[in-house]
């Protein structure tokens, strides 16, 4: 574990770009992003995940509300790379620098040495394509620079806009264990994405925004167990079954086309349990995995309700 | 110091300071022909033997790497307009957080930039004149005159550097700012001097050929120019303000 853990902190932010009645970025938003976890930071493309980071990072000024690194302000911190590493897009590369060049010129700005910079360039892969123009570089190996980037001053936070854009289900797989065990070692991971299906299995808490609002913000464990879980189970003898079932106290059942019963109300070891003392012979039994993606869009479709 | 570093860093990571600078002294070289062998003289009947006896004329030879300003400028806006461009300027502000820092260094990197490219087309101007003359009768060159054309190139290319860095971060679009600085230096700073003359001496390019003793256009003294020294401050005048306005307009700009 790291020493000193930096936690993040919306506070009722705003944004409102243009003048007067402009365009609501982002609207009385407030969430805290906790050391030692990744959090996932969803929406629909368009929903303010992008201002709020880039409000985050001192880049956007809000219109009313605070953002804090650590307590303090982006534009307060000392040394503000080693705290926070960020890859916003992968289009922010001078086509024309190589991918170490560009690495030594955010050294630079921060006083890293350029021992780091091939460090980081191993790190996430590219030793081989160093000397390469980014001009050349797929949106994939742009993400890996990108997150080089980041990783330049051995930051206690993350923030990483849409990172899966552009990688392979390798590349994926990758970036997976490797937020997992930079969260691990106590840094503060904050990932944003419009798919949550791409993240799931990376994130311990979900932060979810429609419209620049906060409609959904906790562990992902909590956001599933407010779903009904079905229960899938095949019998020999699934109508004595299906009898007894619909007997107990608040349970539904039903049977798809192939004759399997759809059991909601009673986990599986009820039913294992019901079934053994009726005699009744299974051959499947299996809860159904949690489809979070239809709850997500559910939460953030245009008329989807608060949460 | 870190922005310093990391702003000399980006400029070296790329080719284009190498391209403007080889065409700058490709400039430069291709105005001291002109004037050492074809007179320019706006369609004027005038014996250039007897140009080449008029001591100012023949070191207006050696300033014409005042010409060459324009490459300057145009660096200082590449440079700042690329950082939008390729939204690098993310990258800058993220390492850098208070801005005000980042905008001196990047006017001091350019301004530092800005005098080499002047010093290098002074000395291509200087040696190439010395040859091309040296076959001809022609006026002295005198040392105290090409020691002020110096002073003038170094502080003259230092400050359109930085007017470049200014305009480029007033006009954040690369392209339109690259025009309407050209379309300003070559249409409007000119048809300005010809139809109002008094503008002249007070337009950033009548400043720079006064700081550098650039008095011969078109085969005629140019008339009105301020001193050397009131050039020189008239420059640092136009650094100050249009930096100014371009850099309060930048502390408050959101980043998107």
């Amino acid at each position: 574990m790291r020493g000193n853990s930096v936690g993040l902190e919306v506070r009722s932010l705003t944004k409102v770009f243009g003048r007067g009645d402009g365009v609501r970025a982002v609207s009385d938003l407030s969430f805290r992003v906790e050391p030692g976890r990744v959090t996932g930071f969803l929406g629909p493309n368009g929903s303010g995940k992008t201002t709020t980071l880039r409000c985050l990072l001192g880049l956007v000024s809000p219109t009313s509300g605070e953002t804090l690194v650590g307590g303090h302000p982006y534009r307060e911190l000392h040394d503000p790379l080693h705290t926070v590493g960020a890859a916003l897009e992968a289009s922010g590369f001078h086509p024309g620098r190589t991918a170490r060049g560009h690495l030594s010129v955010v050294a630079a700005s921060a006083g890293i040495p350029r021992t780091r910079v091939t460090e980081v360039l191993e790190l996430v892969g590219l030793a081989e394509a160093g000397h390469r123009k980014v001009g050349g570089f797929s949106l994939g190996m742009r993400q890996r620079l990108s997150l080089a980037t980041a990783l330049l001053g051995d930051p206690a936070v993350l923030i990483l806009d849409e990172p899966a854009n552009g990688l392979d289900p390798e590349g994926i797989a990758w970036l997976r264990n490797f937020l997992r065990s930079l969260a691990a070692e106590g840094r503060t991971v904050l990932v944003s994405s419009h798919v949550l299906s791409e993240v799931q299995l990376t994130v311990d808490d979900v932060v979810i925004i429609r419209k620049g609002e906060l409609v959904s913000y906790g562990s992902l464990d909590a956001l599933s167990s407010g779903m009904n879980a079905r229960v899938i189970v095949r019998s020999p003898d699934s109508i004595r079954l299906a009898e007894s079932i619909s007997q107990q106290a608040s349970t539904s059942v039903t049977t798809d086309t192939t004759g399997a019963l759809l059991i909601t109300g009673m986990t599986a070891a009820e039913i294992g349990a019901l079934a053994f003392a009726q005699n009744v012979m299974l051959h499947e039994l299996h809860t159904e995995e949690h489809d979070l993606e239809a709850v997500f869009l559910e939460l953030t479709s245009s008329e989807g309700g608060g949460a | 110091m870190n922005a310093l570093r990391a702003e000399f860093r980006k400029v070296l990571t790329t080719r284009l300071v190498l391209w403007l600078l080889g065409f700058s002294v490709a400039f430069t070289a291709l105005n001291v022909l002109l004037m050492v062998y074809l007179v320019p003289t706006n369609g004027r009947i005038v014996d250039s033997e007897q140009l080449l006896q008029i001591p100012a004329y023949v070191n207006s030879i050696v300033a014409s790497c005042a010409n060459a300003s324009v490459f300057v400028l145009i660096i200082g806006i590449i440079g700042m307009t690329g950082e939008y461009r390729h939204m690098t300027i993310t990258a800058t502000f993220l390492a850098s957080p208070r801005r005000a820092p980042v905008m001196v260094a990047k006017a001091v990197a350019y301004a530092v930039i800005g005098a080499i490219f002047g010093i290098v087309n002074f000395i291509i101007s200087l040696s190439l004149a010395t040859i091309t003359l040296a076959g001809k009768e022609h006026a002295a060159i005198v040392a105290s005159e090409s020691l002020q054309t110096l002073g003038g190139v170094i502080l003259g290319f230092a400050i359109y550097a930085i007017l470049g860095v200014a305009v480029g971060s007033l006009i954040r679009n690369q392209v339109a700012a690259l025009i309407i600085a050209l379309v300003f230096v070559f249409l409007i700073q000119p048809l300005l001097s010809t139809f109002v003359d008094w503008t002249t001496a007070w337009l950033p390019g009548g400043a720079l050929d006064a700081a550098m003793n650039m008095t011969y256009r078109q085969g005629e003294a140019t008339s009105g120019l301020l001193s050397a020294w009131a050039g020189g401050l008239l420059l640092i005048g136009y650094a100050i303000v249009l930096g100014a306005i371009a850099s309060i307009t930048t502390l408050k700009r959101d980043i998107t």
